[in-house]
C-alpha cells in the first residue's frame, strides 16, 4: 500500500470510513503530462505529476487560473487523455481504457460535481439524482429507495418533483452533490464546486461535501480557488505550471 | 428495471427536450405535417385517378379480351377475317370460371354514316345493348334519348360529336355502310336511338354503337371480334388469365391493362411526378427536423457533456435526439394525415368539380383516394426520415471530446 503524495497538509484527516483502511489508495496518478496544441502553439498544462488519494479522503487542489487544476481533475475523471503517464482506479490502471469502457468506469465509480451545477433542467431533482443508477440499470425500488434517502441526506427531500430552475445556487449545488454520491462512487471529481455560491451556501455546501463523503465513503478530488474550501479539507496539494508544488 | 422502463423514460426525456423551445419545435412539426399532408393528397388523388382510368378502361374493354391473335394486330384484309367462330359455346367455357361474371360479345367495324346529305367515317361496334351499356354505368354518359335494348333491331346510339355532325337527334333515320366479310359493299338504315357521351372528343366524333344483329346483317358474317370478359374484380384479373388461357387453344387472352396505353401512359407520367414531389418534400422535412435539431443540440452541447461525463454511452445520446426526430416528425405524421384525411372526406361531401383534362369533353369532381398503406407508408417514412435527420444532426455533437462540450459557452 502507496502512502499519499507527500503535500501540504491544512487540516488534519477526519475519520475515514468504516470499511476502508486508513490510506487505502483510489487513486493514484503518476508522472501525468498534458500539452495542448494550439494551432502550431503548444501549451503544456500538466508537466509530470504524482498524486496518490485516499479513501475517503478530501483533497484540495489549488493554484492560480491556468496550473493545470482542471486538467488534471479531468484526466482523473477520464474525461481526457493523458500524453504521458499512469491513471490508477482502485489499483486498475486505467489511462488506455477505451471510450465504452472509460464511459462504464465512470457510470460506475465516479461523481461528477461541476461549478455550474450542470444539472438536466428538463428532469426535476428526483430524476436527476436517479439518473446515474438508471444508467447502470439499477432495479427501480432500490433506486427510489437511494434516491430517497440521498435527497433526505441533502435536505431536499421536499423539492423532489421541483426542476432545477425553481431551486436556489446552494439547492442546485446540492443536487449535484447528491447526484454524485447517489452510486456510492469511489471518486467524486468537484470543480470549483462553490464558486458560484454566496459565502454562507458556500459553506453548508462544503460541510455537506465532506459530511456525505466520509458517510459514504467517497474520494474527493477538488478544484478551487475558494480559501474556506481549502480549510475543510484533509489534505491540500497545489499546483503552479502544470506542477505540484514543493515536488522537484 | 422493467423491459418498458428504459425506453419509456428515454422517450419522456425526448418529449420534455422537444418542449424546450416550443416554436421551434412547432414550426417542426408544422412543416413535417404540411409535408405528410402533402404526400399523402398528392399520392390519394394519383391513386384515385389510377383507380377511376382503371375501371374505365376495364369497363371499355372487359377485364379480360378474348380474340384470335390477327384480332389483335388489325392486319385483316377483310372485315371480321380474324373473327371468332361458334362463340357461343366460348361464352359457355368461360361462364363456367368462377370469377367471371360477364361475357359479352363486339363486332367491331368502320365504315360510312349517312344522313342522306352528308357521309362521314364511323368506328362502329356491335354490341349486346343490355348488359353492355348495364356494364359501362357512369363510363357512358346519356345525353339524349334512350339506350337502345337488346330486343330492338336497327337501333343506333350515336357519340355526340357525331350526332352534331350528322345534325342527328333521337328519332333521326341513317344508312350505316360497310364492306362486308367477303369484300362487297353494304348498306343498312338505322334510327338513332340515343345520343351518348364518353368525355373524349376524338372518340364521340366517330362512335356508333348498334346491336349484334343489325352488325353482323351489315357485315354479312356470324362471327365475332373478340369476346369480353367481366371478372368478380380488379384483382382477379391476373388469377383468371392463367387460368382461361391455357384452355383456349388458338385464342389469344390479354388484359385491360394490355389494351390500356392511356392508363399506362398516365400512370407512368404521374407516378414521375408525384415521385418527385415526394422526394422533394422529404428533402424539405429532412433538412427542416435536421436545422431544427442542430440549433437545439449546440444549445445543448454542455449538457451532452454533462451526461457523457455521468456515464451515458455515445450512442445512447444518438438515440435520445433521434427519439426527438421521432416525437417531432411523428406528430407531424400524425397531424398530416388528420388534415388530408379530413379534407378527402370534405371532399366527398362538399364536392368539387375539376375542369376537363386535355383531351376531355367533361370534368371530373376532385377525389382523393384513402389508402391505409399510402398513410401508412408515408407515416413511416416521415418519422424515419426525421428520427434519421435527429441522429445524424446529434452526432457531431456528441462525438465530441468530453472536455470540450462542458467548456462550451
Amino acid at each position: 500500500m502507496n502512502a499519499p503524495e507527500p503535500s501540504r497538509t491544512l487540516a488534519a484527516p477526519a475519520a475515514l470510513p468504516q470499511g476502508r483502511p486508513p490510506g487505502a489508495k483510489v487513486l493514484s496518478l503518476r508522472g501525468l503530462h498534458k500539452t495542448y496544441r494550439l494551432g502550431s502553439h503548444e501549451v503544456p498544462a500538466l508537466r509530470g505529476v504524482d498524486l496518490d488519494l485516499g479513501a475517503g479522503e478530501l483533497l484540495a487542489l489549488i493554484g492560480p487560473s491556468g496550473s493545470g487544476k482542471s486538467t488534471l481533475l479531468n484526466l482523473a475523471g477520464l474525461v481526457d487523455r493523458a500524453d504521458a503517464g499512469r491513471i490508477e482506479l482502485r489499483g486498475r490502471a486505467v489511462q488506455a481504457l477505451g471510450e465504452a469502457e472509460a464511459t462504464r468506469l465512470r457510470r460506475e465509480a465516479i461523481g461528477f460535481v461541476f461549478q455550474g451545477f450542470n444539472l438536466v433542467p428538463v428532469m426535476t431533482v428526483q430524476e436527476n439524482v436517479d439518473y446515474p443508477l438508471f444508467l447502470s440499470g439499477v432495479a427501480a425500488p432500490e433506486r427510489r429507495r437511494r434516491v430517497a434517502g440521498m435527497l433526505q441526506a441533502v435536505g431536499l427531500d421536499a423539492h423532489a418533483a421541483h426542476r432545477p430552475d425553481a431551486l436556489s445556487g446552494g439547492q442546485r449545488q446540492r443536487v449535484a452533490i447528491a447526484r454524485a454520491l447517489v452510486k456510492q462512487p469511489a471518486l467524486v471529481i468537484a470543480d470549483e464546486p462553490t464558486a458560484s455560491l454566496d459565502s454562507g451556501t458556500a459553506e453548508r455546501v462544503l460541510d455537506l461535501m465532506r459530511d456525505m463523503g466520509h458517510r459514504h465513503g467517497a474520494s474527493f478530488l477538488v478544484a478551487s480557488h475558494d480559501s474556506r474550501l481549502v480549510s475543510r479539507c484533509d489534505r491540500v496539494v497545489e499546483l503552479l505550471d502544470g506542477r505540484l508544488k514543493g515536488a522537484a | 428495471m422493467n423491459r418498458f422502463e428504459g425506453p419509456l423514460r428515454w422517450l419522456k426525456f425526448a418529449w420534455l427536450n422537444t418542449l424546450r423551445n416550443r416554436r421551434r419545435s412547432a414550426v417542426t412539426v408544422t412543416i413535417a405535417a404540411l409535408g405528410t399532408a402533402a404526400i399523402v393528397l398528392a399520392g390519394g388523388f394519383a391513386l384515385y385517378t389510377y383507380e377511376s382510368l382503371a375501371q374505365a378502361s376495364a369497363r371499355a374493354t372487359g377485364h379480360l379480351v378474348i380474340a384470335r391473335p390477327g384480332q389483335f394486330s388489325g392486319d385483316e384484309e377483310t372485315p371480321l377475317q380474324h373473327g371468332l367462330e361458334g362463340a357461343d359455346a366460348l361464352r359457355r367455357q368461360l361462364l363456367a370460371d368462377a370469377e367471371v361474371r360477364h361475357v359479352l360479345p363486339r363486332i367491331e367495324f368502320q365504315g360510312l354514316v349517312s344522313n342522306g346529305d352528308k357521309s362521314t367515317i364511323m368506328m362502329a361496334v356491335g354490341i349486346d345493348p343490355d348488359a353492355e351499356f348495364a356494364i359501362k354505368g357512369p363510363f357512358l354518359t346519356l345525353h339524349a334519348g334512350r339506350m337502345p335494348t337488346s330486343g330492338e333491331r336497327g337501333r343506333v346510339a350515336l357519340g355526340q360529336g357525331l350526332a352534331r355532325t350528322l345534325r342527328a337527334a333521337p328519332g333521326s333515320g341513317l344508312t350505316l355502310l360497310a364492306t362486308t366479310a367477303d369484300g362487297a359493299l353494304n348498306a343498312i338504315d338505322v334510327s338513332v336511338a340515343a345520343v351518348v357521351g364518353t368525355g373524349i372528343p376524338e372518340i364521340d366524333q366517330r362512335l356508333v354503337y348498334t346491336d349484334l344483329a343489325t352488325a353482323g346483317q351489315l357485315l354479312a358474317s356470324t362471327r365475332l371480334s373478340s369476346l369480353g370478359v367481366f371478372l368478380s374484380s380488379m384483382a382477379a384479373t391476373a388469377g383468371a388469365r392463367e387460368r382461361l388461357a391455357p384452355a383456349l387453344p388458338g385464342l389469344e387472352v390479354r388484359s385491360w391493362l394490355d389494351q390500356a396505353p392511356f392508363y399506362r401512359s398516365v400512370r407512368e407520367l404521374y407516378n414521375r411526378i408525384f415521385g418527385a414531389l415526394g422526394l422533394v418534400i422529404g428533402v424539405i422535412v429532412v433538412f427542416t427536423v435536421a436545422n431544427a435539431m442542430a440549433m437545439s443540440i449546440v444549445e445543448r452541447t454542455r449538457e451532452v457533456g454533462t451526461l457523457r461525463a455521468l456515464g451515458t454511452l455515445p450512442a445512447q445520446l444518438v438515440r435520445s435526439f433521434a427519439l426527438e426526430g421521432l416525437v417531432l416528425g411523428g406528430l407531424g405524421a400524425l397531424a398530416g394525415a388528420l388534415l388530408a384525411l379530413s379534407t378527402s372526406l370534405g371532399l366527398l361531401l362538399f364536392p368539387v368539380q375539376m375542369p376537363p383534362p386535355p383531351g376531355r369533353s367533361d370534368g371530373y369532381p376532385l377525389q382523393v383516394a384513402i389508402d391505409p398503406a399510402l398513410y401508412g407508408a408515408t407515416l413511416v417514412a416521415i418519422v424515419l426520415l426525421s428520427m434519421l435527420a435527429s441522429a445524424g444532426a446529434a452526432r457531431r455533437t456528441v462525438g465530441r471530446p468530453i472536455v470540450d462540450a462542458l467548456a462550451h459557452t
